[in-house]
């Protein structure tokens, strides 16, 4: 590798709901000052980030995620069932020797392909999703967005980590989905820094615990942003505290910032807020032993 | 699920953190109160269980859940060959710290099984390792309520989903009420929540990105056949998304039953431990007859598949 590689910062909560995508915008603008800074949706099933910039531009084309799927060749079929039995995702059934193959619950692994005896599988492409790059005002975007009905949200978020180099950004500023399980996991693997955004109510709490497991059981440098804070009187610190993970950054609740977050209005001109920003850009780059490129 | 006459109601909502738990427990609550009703709260949030929270809940019985084997390589017995690199496509296979040997990457394995057909050494075993558990629990709000919690990292929410399902219909008897929450989103776990439901309650955030993320949801709803009604939450920060939320909802065809305003009281009453339907004051009055109009839809579909005869009269 001759390129230096992009820090990457993945913004996640357990939670939905909490402001992972307005935490991650505005600290991808905040990055975007002083740094080439990617802003990377991998919240596919539900794309919020690029309607936060509506004044963005697509640049160049949509590239479709694909996965091959099987396809059989019925003439040399024997119809021998050994296909079926590999498919762990039950993709495929074989009943009196007829082939049926479903290629939504297909994953694409490719291990029917490789036992059949008698080559009758061929692959063929079935389109996924999509990634797509955008630019807005000093700022990258990359979108990955997966087709409504589909199941394999991993693979267009994976697609979207393999294309996010293209780009050439010292930063990537990651949008996660929420949960613990594998959207997420996918989405954080890589990072070089992991923020949790919570919010001070009991269901936050809940689920913040199951994040906490997740990076730490993936030994990812994580932070904690608390938002809407004085919303609710759950103690997040206290319990960030007994968990030893840091909180690096509070964003107080005010009725004004729901109403403009409600029409994903960016809050650039709030001065304390981008302040906030700033010192959690300032945390973060800390946390992962940054070189500044020359 | 058809043929029985249970009747299984969904609450999703696409963006997450649109109110889908909180509406979902008001409901189980209000139809659980209804005498001579029963009904079962199915949490199928499984990454971000909250329904025991907001229904607060006694467990009752726990099981393991299992998500099916997952794959591993013996160091002792892996030469580095590299054949299983080549097989998996899913880049889940990396050097060891030491170089010597192979490592899967259990957060990036999709326990497809390829690895373990190529390896010439036979270095590649299979292990069943609890994936999370699944609980029976009494509440104090009346919902019996069945929900797991999924082990983080763990890959397979979607066939816990349907876990949880299936234990809430066998504890469901006839004529009872199951009402599901569903995971954000629009994938593995939101259509194992959305299959076979007999009417999927949409919530629609107010908002650029809850509009959004709704008119998806409603996208895979329909691709579904299934029957939708929305409630729509957090209204009266900004006149125009309430406006282009109730648009959307009119252009796909989807009827509204109510809309809750953003109001700190839904908050508080959470923090004492109580239900939306709890508070007072005008938003006290809005959940009280979105929740109530949601019901009469449900019991009515009860009635269609009980084939029960309503008196004229009281039409």
């Amino acid at each position: 590798m001759s390129k230096p590689q992009a820090t990457v910062i993945a913004i996640a909560s357990g939670k939905g709901g909490t402001g992972k995508t307005t935490v991650a915008a505005h600290l991808a603008l905040a990055f975007a000052r002083s740094r080439k800074t990617l802003l990377v949706d991998l919240d596919v099933e539900a794309p919020d980030v690029i309607g936060y910039f509506p004044a963005a531009k697509l640049l160049g084309e949509a590239e479709p995620v694909k996965v091959p799927i099987p396809s059989l060749l019925s003439e040399r079929c024997t119809g021998c069932g050994l296909c079926a039995k590999s498919c762990r995702f039950g993709a495929i059934v074989v009943l009196g020797g007829v082939v049926s193959i479903s290629g939504e619950l297909c994953k694409g692994c490719g291990r029917c392909v490789s036992v059949c005896p008698a080559s009758a599988l061929g692959e063929i492409k079935a389109t996924v999703g999509r990634t797509s790059f955008f630019m807005t005002e000093g700022l990258h975007i990359l979108e990955g967005r997966m087709e409504v009905g589909d199941i394999r949200s991993t693979a267009v978020i994976e697609a979207a980590k393999r294309r996010a180099p293209v780009c050439d950004a010292a930063i990537q500023v990651r949008d996660c989905p929420p949960g613990v399980s594998c959207p997420a996991t996918h989405s954080i693997e890589g990072a070089d820094y992991v923020i949790l955004v919570a919010e001070p109510t009991e269901f936050s709490l809940h689920d913040l615990n199951a994040a906490i497991r997740l990076t730490k059981s993936r030994c990812i440098p994580t932070g904690v942003v608390i938002n809407k804070d004085g919303f609710g009187s759950v103690d997040i610190a206290g319990f960030c505290a007994e968990k030893s993970v840091p909180v690096i950054g509070r964003i107080a609740f005010l009725r004004s910032r729901a109403e403009s977050g409600a029409s994903a209005a960016l809050w650039s001109n709030d001065a304390s807020f981008m302040n906030e920003m700033d010192k959690i850009v300032a945390t973060v780059l800390d946390g992962v032993s940054w070189t500044a490129p020359a | 699920m058809d043929g029985t006459s249970m009747t299984t109601v969904s609450v999703a909502s696409g963006k997450g953190g649109a109110g889908k738990t909180s509406i979902a427990a008001a409901l189980a609550v209000a139809i659980a109160a209804i005498p001579g009703e029963k009904c079962i709260f199915a949490d199928c949030d499984v990454d971000a269980a909250n329904g025991a929270i907001a229904l607060d809940a006694k467990e009752r019985e726990r099981f393991p859940y299992f998500a099916g084997p997952g794959f591993s390589i013996k160091a002792n017995a892996c030469t580095a060959c590299g054949r299983c690199v080549q097989a998996c496509r899913f880049d889940a296979i990396r050097k060891s710290a030491d170089r010597q040997s192979y490592v899967i990457v259990p957060q990036l394995c999709e326990r497809c099984g390829a690895c373990l057909d190529t390896c010439p050494k036979g270095a590649v075993t299979m292990y069943e390792k609890q994936a999370g558990e699944f609980y029976v629990a009494d509440t104090a709000r009346g919902p019996t309520l069945v929900f797991a919690e999924l082990e983080p990292g763990e890959d397979t929410s979607g066939k816990l989903v349907r876990v949880v399902r299936d234990r809430a219909e066998q504890l469901a008897g006839e004529a009872s009420v199951i009402v599901v929450d569903s995971a954000p989103g629009i994938g593995c776990p939101v259509i194992a929540s959305l299959s076979g439901a007999n009417l999927v309650i949409i919530v629609v955030e107010a908002s650029v990105s809850g509009i959004k993320d709704a008119r998806r949801l409603v996208a895979l709803v329909h691709s579904m056949k299934r029957k939708a009604i929305a409630i729509m939450n957090k209204t009266g920060l900004s006149a125009d998304m309430d406006s282009k939320a109730r648009i959307m909802l009119a252009e796909a065809g989807i009827p509204l039953a109510g809309e809750l305003p953003f109001d700190p009281a839904l908050r508080a009453a959470e923090e004492s431990g109580n239900t939306w339907l709890s508070i007072g004051g005008e938003a006290g009055d809005q959940v009280k007859a979105t929740i109530e109009a949601v019901k009469g839809v449900v019991l009515s579909m009860q009635r269609k598949k009980l084939n029960v005869v309503i008196p004229k009269e009281t039409l």
